[in-house]
């Protein structure tokens, strides 16, 4: 029994790792835009009042209610409907973004909740304004504590560029069930595109570890990462 | 003489439990006052209410005679910075070291430049006994007594017209105590304008103008330390007093 044909990653090798650059932006686009409107919603959430906070709310709980899939098809077969056309890249970045965005923003929430409110009130007797209390004290050490569930959420967004296969984006995952169509083998080109998921996510914790460990203060959302 | 704080009738209640019912004080400047009292008695919301952490029900608090509660004649931000505060718990900022925790105050509130406000750091941690040694180490890497040492330097810093202290060494191992209530006694060698809650009776014979009795919410007995300790004209002031020096007779704490 041979599971893996050698031949198959020869020849079409290449033609799968062409994919690499759409998972790439799709995975950095979508997670940057996590991270930028994630934070937003997280600041609405947490200083926020009445209305505005609720709108957030609402928003985070309903995109992390709806399937990505779901969002990815919405937003390129539904929205031509109502007039917008996006090209199958940029729906799948905004689908990966939005998806993103929800998490984040309640990664990032709950950074938030986990500084010691001591801390606050230790600000504020110094004579700190609402602004210098967020970007000396909330900003900086909200980031350290939400670092690890970023990272792990960015892992799970490069994962997720694979369901963009289903709009038609040339992406590893696309590529390689391109490969499987052409030559009859699905054992190959899928084992061989889920190892290079596993290198790039794998390497990704392994930068991340040694962030941690660069960036990581005593006392201080400690990094008891392996 | 120069009145550098003054409360007037301040009330407070938390939903249906009252916890200030009409406490009026002065502190002059130079002066140091000690409030004692049961847990539960009101002393932390007081000094909250003083530098407006808390806000009061009703009453009125004047500093350095301009209203700051109910009508602040300033910035609600602004007139912090005149009051400087040291909590139970340290409240360091973790992510800064002890030079940064001294300095931020300066710098971002104060907006002095860099050179000038580690000049001023430095002279404050020098004054609380902290050397270079731990000027870059983080909050966590530091004894609870030199986190509190550090507190203190990081609001003197500041140059406030008064300290509030809300029981600066009931967080820390008894061996720990002496270091900080020694940087406080000499501060108030050096007439720093003090309200200190602290049941270290002692400590409070030895620093304090004036010993305020709080309980229930209000003050139950004022006077000089000796005074008070010695002849204690409340009931319930005795009965509190007698469980304190019990636990000092028992090495306890
Ligand atoms: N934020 C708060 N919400 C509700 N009750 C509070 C709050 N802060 C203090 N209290 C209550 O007020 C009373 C006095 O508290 P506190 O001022 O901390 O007393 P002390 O410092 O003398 O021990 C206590 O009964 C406490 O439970
Ligand atoms: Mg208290």
């Amino acid at each position: 029994m041979v599971f893996i044909n050698i031949k198959v990653i020869q020849d079409y090798g290449p033609v799968i790792l062409s994919g690499i650059g759409n998972t790439l932006i799709l995975t950095f686009g979508g997670f940057g835009m996590g991270l930028v409107f994630g934070a937003l919603l997280a600041f609405a959430q947490c200083f926020g009042r009445g209305i505005v906070r609720r709108v957030a709310t609402a928003i985070e709980e309903s995109l992390r209610s709806i399937p990505l899939l779901v969002l990815m098809l919405l937003i390129f077969f539904g929205l031509p409907e109502l007039g917008i056309s996006l090209s199958p890249v940029q729906s799948a970045i905004l689908a990966i973004g939005l998806r993103s965005m929800a998490y984040q923003s309640q990664i990032l929430r709950s950074a938030i909740s986990a500084i010691p409110y001591g801390q606050v009130e230790a600000a504020l007797s110094l004579g700190m304004t609402k602004a210098q209390l967020f970007s000396t004290l909330i900003a900086p050490q909200a980031f350290r504590i939400a670092l690890p569930g970023l990272v792990n959420q960015f892992t799970i967004d490069l994962k997720d560029t694979s369901i963009a296969y289903a709009i038609g984006v040339s992406e590893l995952f696309t590529q390689s069930i391109h490969v499987a169509q052409v030559t009859l083998n699905y054992l190959t080109p899928l084992l061989f595109v889920g190892s290079i998921y596993f290198v790039m996510t794998f390497s990704t914790s392994t930068i991340a570890n040694y962030l941690y460990r660069k960036f990581s203060i005593p006392g201080l959302g400690e990094a008891s990462h392996g | 003489m120069d009145e550098v704080l003054r409360v007037e009738n301040l009330w407070k209640s938390y939903g249906e439990t009252s916890v200030l019912r009409g406490v009026s004080f002065e502190v002059k400047r130079g002066e140091v006052k000690v409030i004692m009292g049961p847990s539960g008695a009101g002393k932390s919301t007081l000094l909250r209410c003083i530098n407006l952490l808390v806000k009061p029900d009703r009453g009125r608090i004047l500093l350095e005679g301009r209203e700051i509660y109910p009508k602040p004649y300033d910035a609600i931000h602004r007139i912090r910075q005149r009051i400087g505060f040291v909590f139970q718990s340290f409240n360091l900022f973790l992510h800064m070291t002890v030079l940064d925790n001294v300095r931020v105050g300066l710098v971002k509130v104060k907006k002095l430049s860099k050179e000038e406000a580690t000049k001023i750091a430095i002279e404050a941690l020098r004054m609380v006994g902290i050397g270079p040694e731990l000027w870059n180490k983080y909050p966590a890497q530091l004894s609870g007594g030199q986190q509190q040492r550090v507190a203190i330097a990081r609001a003197i810093a500041m140059n406030p017209s008064i300290m509030l202290m809300d029981e600066p060494t009931s967080a820390l191992d008894p061996e720990l105590v002496g270091e900080v209530l020694n940087v406080i006694r000499d501060l108030a060698a050096r007439r720093m304008t003090m309200v200190i809650v602290t049941h270290e009776i002692d400590f409070a014979i030895d620093v304090a103008d004036e010993i305020l009795v709080i309980d229930d919410g209000k003050i139950v007995e004022r006077g000089k330390p000796q005074e008070i300790i010695s002849n204690p004209k409340h009931p319930r002031t005795r009965r509190f007093l007698e469980r304190l020096k019990r636990r000092v007779d028992h090495g306890l704490r």
